[in-house]
């Protein structure tokens, strides 16, 4: 028995040796300075929490936008279980859509945001106020399923999108609640005072969008709104086919731009801040550094949209034997045979149809 | 000696993931195409996973069985579940009986059995299991709770089997939410749950976009423990349905279809893992060519009937490229398809106009030429206020005059508004070749404003009913006996009787719905009507009417003009001046008084 321990544990440190070769493969092809950004970062890692908070065919585009960051932050490397998505419709399966289980950012049918593997955490009336500040500040009843909670600590960075209809002051949950700038920056203070994040990247793309933002006062946000106060936030273009507005101009711009970032990219958040000016985003769009640390054109786009960790590479070799060959296999012949002895048993089913009563 | 050797079978389960794979589990995939009336296609997938995991504790160590679902077992008493997601409506006349059977929408069941195990108890993890498959299958399933759960009594019985141990306490739950809709982020997580993921195997075939093209999609979880003992020497079989009825003709051909065309690629290979891949294409009368024809051919049959099923063994292929199966139409459009008429089938309707009172009525329709014992579950939301007095069970002979009959057996919770529903399971025989109505008055009520969902316009929905009976022949019926797990199974097993389960359309009730913008519309009123109150009554109370003397009108031409120059002359001479003055003159020509200030 001792010598089947022994033989696993080899086996084990075997298996672990031959993924750290590969993985040795593939970290010598990352750039020396990108390595070096990673290892100085101070996040360990990343999350997003992307919600689209309108409901109804003719909102489409808000789908579409909240979408477009999903399928950014996935492609770079945030895995779906760290990723919240928050979709108040159904617009890829919906009756209405001529091309089921799909959403297009383009009416030219470029890239289907949607994608193949898609994974909603938060769908149709899930998706209100009250979900968002409980999933924000960890508060989730008990029962809630482990995908859809927030499970961060002092060391992620995370992202927050948002996207719906808004004003000055509030975002509007499927049309028929609200919650406001306040709320919103308390629900981060209180992050920040759990020690729910490392840095937050909060990103917002409605009408008067920069006024979410103005309450904040939590320590390591960045801010980011598609327009300022008393602005619309406009969208890009009707797909005539279905008739309804594809994608908001901001997010438009966003996703061009993020479907050039690779995860070893160098472009920073600096450059990301910048992927609308004016002259085709009619809105401006409003930047909140206040109360960030760091200097945005210094900090790597993927700090935030990738999900890249520390590691430390191994060059050593062990070479290991496997003894006792023989016993090894005796011994799983032996539990074979039992465990089919054992799984042939007989079982007696219950009657499937309450005939008795009939009779 | 057997102790001996039962320890290291144990050790094995814990430690070596290699043999026990081996000796325990074993994956198997099928498929099933069976071309229908209309040139219509249903597809059937089914992937079983059967581990015999022996004693409680091995369920730590999971090989082919996600970890998910062995831990479920673990933290929950639930010994067999059913979860079905579905867009669409089986149209059992025309399509006859799937091989699992779902309600539009998401339905979940559950059977938990423990020692001392209590209904409050159940209750508590019913909802938690609800809300931790919500996170498996990213469906709102967590609004299942108390206030939508049934316990039927006589529609369910048990296909798990806890052991010899007797008087083992057992409960079961029932919950349909009607409104699901079920796409993408459901069939990924669905596919996760594979042993080859969707990378290898017949699930490679379920891609996205063409599985919400179909007519009717619904996918399918079925959980199950079967024990020699209580807690000990136990198998758990995890099965994976997904039932899709395709239209060729939508796809843009001429009724002639391939796996490719379906699917949207062919087949790459089996998944490593499986014991069996195997497609089983339905020959039955079929007016089709196969390319490539089957490797060999299994008749089945059962209760009477005879089918002819050609089978292709994946694994006995060369492994390098896409399979693919094509079906085209025979020269000779001899023999044209139909699909015989399934014994039994229903419909529901809501009756009534106006929104005030309403009936639901469900009609079963016996086409079979003897009577038919039924167990007819409803399960009415709170918000419908049902009236069982009104309950009336007419029978509608093909030929002849209609009467009423009463149930056997009737089994009547009622609804409480917000906290469980209305529950009522009748049992009774549908006489040979005719149709019986079962109708119930309700009435439509306010619910409070936030109650109403964001789109209340749109309406509520009702789940289906669910019917079960025993038929006594095997026409059309392609269920998998209880005692069995492999669709392979259902072959040449005939049995005494044949259990089967449908289900009708669900309903959506349009509540009456207030107008959520009347508050803001009466506060727009009401200040409009206190504005146009205050101005004149603030007007008559601040200020001092004084009554002049106005000049005469000039009667010439020349006269009036000079008056008009003069009059603009003096009121801007006014304006610019002191206000408070007076002036003689109005704006309004005809008034002979002014207000002044």
């Amino acid at each position: 028995m001792q010598t089947i321990g022994r033989l696993l544990l080899l086996v084990c440190t075997l298996l672990c040796i031959l993924t750290q070769i590969t993985s040795q493969e593939a970290g010598n092809q990352l750039p020396e300075k990108y390595v070096e950004s990673v290892q100085r970062s101070t996040h360990t890692n990343n999350w997003a929490v992307l919600v689209d908070a309108s409901r109804f065919w003719f909102n489409y585009r808000h789908v579409a936008n909240v979408l477009s960051i999903y399928r950014s932050v996935k492609r770079l490397g945030i895995p779906d279980s760290q990723i919240i998505l928050m979709l108040a419709d159904d617009m890829a399966c919906n009756a209405r859509n001529p091309r089921p289980g799909q959403v297009y950012n383009n009416a030219k049918q470029h890239i289907n945001v949607y994608g193949d593997d898609v994974e909603v955490d938060y769908r149709g009336y899930e998706v209100t106020v009250e979900n968002f500040v409980r999933l924000l500040t960890g508060r989730t009843q008990n029962g809630t399923a482990r995908s859809k909670k927030l499970l961060t600590d002092a060391g992620s960075n995370v992202l927050i999108y948002l996207t719906g209809h808004g004003g000055d002051g509030f975002l509007k949950f499927q049309d028929s609640e609200e919650i406001t700038s306040q709320e919103l920056a308390d629900a981060v203070e209180q992050m920040w005072e759990k020690k729910r994040y490392n840095e937050l990247f909060f990103m917002v793309d409605t009408c008067q969008a920069a006024s979410l933002y103005e309450k904040f006062t939590s320590p390591n946000v960045l801010a980011v709104a598609s327009s300022l106060v008393g602005e619309d936030s406009l969208s890009h273009h009707v797909d005539q086919s279905i008739g309804v507005y594809m994608i908001d101009r901001y997010t438009y711009y966003a996703l061009e731009f993020l479907e050039r970032v690779q995860p070893n990219s160098k472009k920073t958040m600096g450059e990301f801040l910048q992927v609308c000016p004016k002259r085709v985003c009619i809105s401006t769009v409003g930047v909140r550094k206040d109360l960030y640390r760091r200097d945005p054109n210094k900090v790597p786009i993927t700090d935030f949209f990738g999900s890249i960790r520390p590691t430390q590479i191994s060059t050593g070799r062990v070479n290991i034997t496997l003894e006792d060959e023989e016993d090894f296999i005796n011994a799983a012949i032996a539990a074979e045979e039992e465990a089919a002895k054992r799984s042939t048993f007989k079982v007696e089913f219950p009657s499937q149809f309450p005939s008795e009563l009939f009779k | 000696m057997e102790f001996g050797i039962s320890i290291i079978f144990l050790i094995l389960l814990y430690a070596s993931p290699i043999a026990a794979v081996k000796e325990s589990s074993e994956f198997n995939e099928e498929l099933y195409v069976r071309p229908m009336a209309n040139g219509l296609v249903n597809t059937f997938f089914q992937f079983t996973t059967r581990w015999h995991y022996g004693d409680r504790e091995n369920l730590h160590n999971t090989q082919l069985i996600p970890r998910p679902i062995a831990e479920t077992l673990l933290l929950y008493d639930v010994k067999e579940l059913h979860i079905g997601l579905t867009q669409g409506l089986w149209r059992y006349e025309t399509y006859g009986y799937p091989v699992m059977d779902n309600a539009p929408g998401a339905e979940v069941r559950a059977w938990f059995a423990g020692e001392n195990l209590t209904s409050t108890d159940v209750d508590d993890q019913w909802v938690k299991l609800a809300s931790t498959f919500s996170g498996i299958l990213c469906a709102s399933l967590n609004f299942i709770d108390k206030t939508n759960s049934v316990e039927p009594k006589y529609s369910f019985r048990p296909q798990f089997v806890t052991g010899s141990k007797a008087n083992i306490p057992q409960f079961v739950r029932y919950a349909s939410l009607p409104r699901e809709i079920v796409c993408t982020e459901n069939l990924t997580p669905w596919k996760k749950l594979l042993p080859c993921n969707s990378k290898q195997g017949f699930a490679s075939l379920l891609n996205s976009g063409h599985v919400h093209n179909t007519n009717y999609h619904s996918l399918g979880m079925k959980m199950r423990t079967i024990c020699e003992s209580y807690n000990k020497n136990c198998i758990l079989e995890f099965t994976e349905t997904a039932n899709m009825v395709y239209d060729p003709k939508l796809l843009g051909t001429n009724g002639d279809f391939s796996l490719r065309r379906l699917f949207g690629q062919g087949l790459n290979g089996h998944c490593a893992l499986a014991k069996s891949s195997k497609i089983y294409v339905n020959l039955d009368d079929q007016p089709y060519d196969l390319t490539p024809t089957p490797m060999y051919n299994v008749t089945s049959r059962r209760g009477g009937s005879t089918t002819t099923l050609g089978v292709y063994d994946i694994q006995r292929l060369d492994e390098d490229k896409f399979f693919n199966i094509a079906w085209i139409n025979k020269k000779t459009k001899a023999n044209v398809q139909i699909t015989p008429t399934p014994p039994l089938y229903a419909h529901r309707y809501i009756l009534g106009h106006g929104q005030e009172r309403g009936q639901i009525l469900t009609q079963i329709t016996n086409k079979h030429y003897a009577a038919l014992p039924i167990v007819l579950q409803e399960n009415i939301p709170w918000f419908v206020p049902s009236y069982m007095h009104t309950l009336k069970l007419i029978v509608q002979p093909e030929n002849g005059a209609e009467y009423t009959i009463k149930p056997r057996v009737m089994h009547y919770i009622p609804g409480v508004q917000r906290l469980r529903p209305y529950h009522l399971e009748l049992l009774f025989e549908i006489p040979a070749l005719s149709t019986v109505q079962i109708s119930f008055d309700f009435d439509y009520i306010f619910l409070k404003w936030l109650e109403y969902p964001p789109d209340a316009n749109h309406g509520h929905y009702l789940g289906s009913a669910i019917i079960t009976t025993q038929l006594p022949m095997g026409r059309n019926y392609t269920a998998i006996p209880v005692d069995k797990h492999l669709f392979a199974d259902s072959f040449n097993a005939s049995r005494s009787s044949y259990f089967l389960e449908i289900r009708t359309e669900s309903l959506i009730l349009s509540l009456p719905t207030p107008d959520f913008s009347m508050p803001y519309n009466v506060i727009c009123l009401a200040c409009t009507v206190v504005a146009l109150a205050f101005g004149p009554i603030h007007s008559v109370a601040t200020k001092r009417i004084v009554v002049e003397q106005k000049d005469a009108q000039p009667q010439s031409l020349k006269g009036k003009v000079m008056q008009k120059l003069f009059r603009r002359k003096q009121n801007k001479t006014d304006t610019n001046t002191n206000k408070a003055e007076a002036h003689a003159e109005t704006v309004f020509g005809h008034s002979i008084a002014d207000v002044k200030q």
